[in-house]
């Protein structure tokens, strides 16, 4: 690997050498190649499929009768948003998702750092922590479900033990989504350590002994090197896991025994779960499309915003 | 589903053996897959789902109920009868702790349901909930249920539920025929002989379940198929069905055969359960299916678990329920 | 002081870091285990008031039911067919889409970047009914091919590669490569593949075993002919009398293959991660 600090004398030469040899105008033209096959793929496969939700979404179209489509309009995005079903569901995703993200990225990024020391048995460590993402997901949930049963299940007997009350882990609505969550966290935070420790191997070690040098402690080494290192990595998995939140759908529905009515007060429907519901269950294809590019919206919202917010505090950290 | 896709089956009404066909089939069967006027037909039946009640002789016993066939004849015979045997087993003080008498309160719901002139939709088709006889009653009597609390409010299906086969946690439970199989699957061989059929169903005859079989207009092979789905249909095969599967026929040939009305099971005490669902067979009401029946029906028995569990008021519950319903139907 | 503390850089792990890290592989593990518990024993033995923390001797039979019931092993080929195929595309092109968005400049390159991010955010399950009667006009319905191709270059891999070669494969490098002559392909692979193997590793990982999870897609197009293993746990879990324990050893059956990918890949897909940057 290259030292990144390079000496000022070859840099002015390089810089030199640089302006004469454009190597931007060389690589224009194949760059296009590069990308190409993703969008064929998404032109091919993805481009028809959206319109057509969209223009379902402007009629009143049930899945059973699907070729009898009636023109509404806007009547479908204007009935979801005076819809207490629908700002439920969006309420619970939004709840949901911050349980479930927010400490699932730390403890990730946490884990990350700790397999990065040298361990021995290191490659059986970081081969379980995937596991749970292999693991069935309904395998994973029918345990959990057990885990957080009221009447069997080993946390409420653990509860019990120390004199606290019996908490509704399947009925009551903060209980069961924070058991959601757990499930959603037991799940994915594997998978995020093994890409923040992906990056992880990206930073320079010597910039951890220049930093020692400086006499930076662990800490500081953490906060100086490290978190700027993994930067983009960590921008990455923020903006994968607001996207993966905002659709939860497979946890919350086998919670409820592949039901997605999200509890029998729909106290964990989550948006995903809602539009599945209306789509499938409810037979009604056209709110379920009117559904579907809301949480496209709403999702485009939250990823703006989170990566607005990236931009300002880098802009401050220089 | 008859009306939006009878053109895309072949019409049973039209095939070479329509007559004879058509006449090894209780009527009210034929007709559900039939278009109101019934000149198309999608499908021929192979079973239905006469229901009982299955409950565990050894618990009554334990708390000191009667389980002899006479007793609950007489006493299971009405709705109000079985809500009351149930309040006893409640407030008896031998009974198994933490065990309670029903299952869940949608075991009543999904049977009485079905035991009026109305169920979800009307006589002209369209879900009508609200001034359904059938959904009256049936509110009225899981209410009374609900209020006396003598069910043990599980989900039905759920992992909990499938567990209180064999851990006691109810006494008894709406069995359609195929339930019998099921409780078997669930309970294991340890349940062998604790569990039997009782002889009546409270409120008459009520029916969950049953299926047709058809052939797609688009089928390279009509002939052959038709010929396959009239076989599988024939009354020896429905028999069979019966004895290797535990699923009632909807052929009355089949039904009226002596190795289907003679049957008795040893799992469930050797009772005589040829006998006890042909009679229930017999008295079945069946009111107008509707499209939606099973979002409609499931939208409510998701409201009784959260009077069950949760304390709801059961006015609440059916507003809830309408709510839900409305999201259905639009 | 200053020694002591460079000392500290060089990451050795103390008891601490064994004792947590241990926690964790436990709390990850324990799911896994439990169905092996599950699996092994029989539906009845399961429902008892105490249930059992040890494995038993049922698994074979419940397999034997499980693949009476589902055609598992035919699901099993499939997936890895499936998988394999996607991994092996979604690695290679969303490596080279990767790097065209990190270090090449193209016109438009800001505006398509955005839109490839922009596709992670619609909802999956909604393009699946247009999506189908795509794929039944093109004769692809049924075949493993309708599975293969929609996902055979991801937004997420090309965003992931995108982040990691920005970060990992210092502009210098690839300046150096140019001037020295070689064309922008000769520099993706000398330059780059060798850089970001430790990425597309994982990037491979995950995708195979996102590819070997999907289920919604899969149930829709295909049938119980041409499943895969998880298609195949469906028609499991949903007969008329599930049995919670068969379900379990069908699953399990069905995810041996990959725990088997882990046992024998694992050291040399992980430990590649480690190898690659520990050289100065």
């Amino acid at each position: 690997m290259v030292t990144i600090s390079a000496e000022p004398a070859t840099g002015e030469i390089s810089r030199r050498r640089l302006r004469r040899h454009r190597p931007t105008s060389r690589g224009s033209r194949i760059a296009y190649v590069y990308i190409l096959p993703f969008f064929v793929v998404f032109a091919a496969f993805s481009v028809y499929p959206w319109l057509d939700t969209a223009w379902v979404s402007l009629h009143d179209v049930r899945l059973s009768t699907y070729h009898q489509q009636t023109w509404i309009g806007l009547d479908n995005y204007k009935n979801l948003l005076t819809n207490h079903f629908f700002w439920h569901a969006f309420f619970n995703t939004l709840t949901i998702g911050i349980i479930s993200a927010v400490p699932q990225l730390c403890v990730a990024l946490w884990i990350a750092h700790l397999l990065n020391h040298r361990l021995r048995g290191r490659t059986f460590f970081r081969v379980a922590i995937l596991l749970p993402y292999a693991t069935s997901l309904a395998a994973a949930t029918v345990i959990f479900l057990e885990l957080f049963n009221p009447r069997t299940g080993i946390i409420d007997w653990a509860l019990h033990l120390v004199h606290l009350p019996r908490v509704d882990w399947q009925g009551s609505k903060w209980p069961s989504q924070v058991a959601i969550a757990s499930i959603v966290m037991w799940r994915w935070t594997g998978y995020n350590a093994l890409i923040y420790l992906a990056g992880l191997q990206a930073v320079d070690r010597e910039l951890y002994a220049a930093a020692a040098v400086d006499g930076a402690g662990k800490w500081a080494q953490f906060r100086h090197v490290t978190l700027p290192g993994l930067r983009p990595t960590i921008i990455f998995t923020i903006v994968v896991s607001t996207i993966g939140s905002a659709q939860l759908f497979g946890e919350p529905l086998l919670y409820h025994n592949g039901m997605p009515d999200g509890g029998t007060s729909g106290q964990y429907q989550t948006l995903g779960l809602l539009m599945y519901q209306q789509g499938w269950t409810n037979d009604r294809l056209g709110l379920a499309s009117a559904t579907a590019w809301t949480m496209f919206v709403i999702i485009l919202l939250a990823v703006v915003v989170n990566l607005l917010i990236a931009r300002r505090r880098e802009r401050r950290a220089r | 589903m008859v009306k939006n896709h009878a053109n895309q089956f072949v019409n049973w009404n039209k095939v070479p053996n329509a007559s004879a066909d058509k006449a090894e089939f209780y009527p009210w069967k034929w007709n559900m897959a039939s278009t109101p006027d019934g000149s198309d037909t999608v499908g021929l039946g192979t079973d239905t789902g006469p229901e009982s009640i299955c409950y565990r002789t050894d618990l009554l016993k334990q708390a000191g109920l009667p389980t002899d066939s006479a007793t609950l004849a007489k006493d299971w015979s009405t709705w109000d009868g079985f809500i009351n045997y149930g309040k006893q087993y409640e407030a008896s003080a031998t009974k198994p702790s933490g065990s309670h008498f029903l299952d869940s309160a949608a075991s009543i719901f999904s049977a009485a349901v079905y035991q009026g002139n109305e169920a979800y939709d009307n006589a002209s088709g369209t879900p009508d909930v609200e001034n359904s006889d059938g959904v009256k009653s049936a509110w009225k009597y899981t209410t009374d249920a609900t209020s006396a609390k003598i069910t043990a409010g599980l989900e039905q299906f759920s992992d909990p539920w499938n567990k209180a086969f064999s851990s006691g946690a109810f006494a008894a439970v709406a069995c359609p025929t195929w339930m019998m199989g099921y409780i078997q699957g669930q309970a294991g061989d340890a349940g062998s002989g604790k569990w039997s059929v009782s002889p009546v169903m409270p409120g008459g005859g009520s029916n969950w379940g049953g299926s047709w079989l058809g052939v797609p207009t688009a089928s390279k092979h009509q002939a052959a198929a038709i010929a396959l789905v009239e076989w599988l249909s024939s009354k020896d095969n429905q028999v069979k069905m019966w004895t290797d599967g535990g699923h009632w026929p909807s052929n009355q040939e089949a039904a009226a055969d002596p190795a289907v009305s003679g049957a008795t099971s040893a799992y469930f005490s050797n009772a005589p359960v040829g006998q006890i669902y042909g009679q229930i067979a017999g008295q079945m009401k069946i009111p107008p299916i509707g499209f939606y029946d099973t979002q409609i029906q499931n939208a409510i028995t998701t409201q009784l678990t959260n009077i069950e569990t949760k304390g709801t008021s059961p006015d609440s519950a059916w507003k809830a329920a309408l709510d839900a319903i409305k999201q259905v139907t639009g | 002081m200053s020694r002591t503390r460079r000392l500290h850089t060089t990451l050795d792990a103390t008891r601490w870091t064994y004792a947590l890290v241990g926690l964790i592989t436990i709390v990850s593990i324990f799911p896994l285990y439990y169905t092996i518990v599950m699996a092994s024993h029989t539906n009845a033995e399961m429902a008892s008031s105490t249930p059992p923390l040890l494995p038993n001797g049922s698994f074979f039979s419940n397999v034997h039911k499980a693949l009476q019931l589902a055609p598992l092993n035919k699901g099993l080929i499939n997936s890895v067919v499936v998988a394999g195929c996607i991994t092996l595309g979604t690695v290679g092109l969303c490596t080279l889409a990767g790097f065209a968005f990190a270090k090449l400049r193209f016109r438009g390159s800001n505006v398509l970047l955005a839109v490839c991010i922009g596709t992670m955010m619609v909802p999956t399950q909604m393009g699946v009914i247009p999506l189908y009667m795509l794929m039944a006009k093109w004769g692809l319905a049924g075949h493993l091919s309708s599975v293969i191709l929609p996902t055979l270059v991801t937004a997420f891999g090309v965003f992931f590669m995108r982040q990691y070669i920005s970060k990992a494969v210092p502009d210098e490098l690839i300046e150096a490569a140019y001037m020295d002559g070689a064309s922008t392909t000769k520099v993706f692979l000398s330059v780059v593949l060798p850089a970001v193997r430790p990425a597309m590793a994982v990037l491979g990982m995950l995708t195979f075993l996102q590819a070997w999870n999907d289920f919604f897609w899969p149930l829709i197009v295909l049938n119980s002919q041409n499943p895969t293993v998880q298609v195949a746990f469906q028609s499991l879990a949903t007969g008329y009398a599930p049995q919670q324990s068969i379900i379990m050893a069908g699953t399990l059956y069905g995810t041996i293959p990959v725990l088997l990918v882990f046992a024998l890949l694992g050291r040399q897909i992980v430990g590649g991660i480690m190898e690659g940057a520990v050289k100065g």
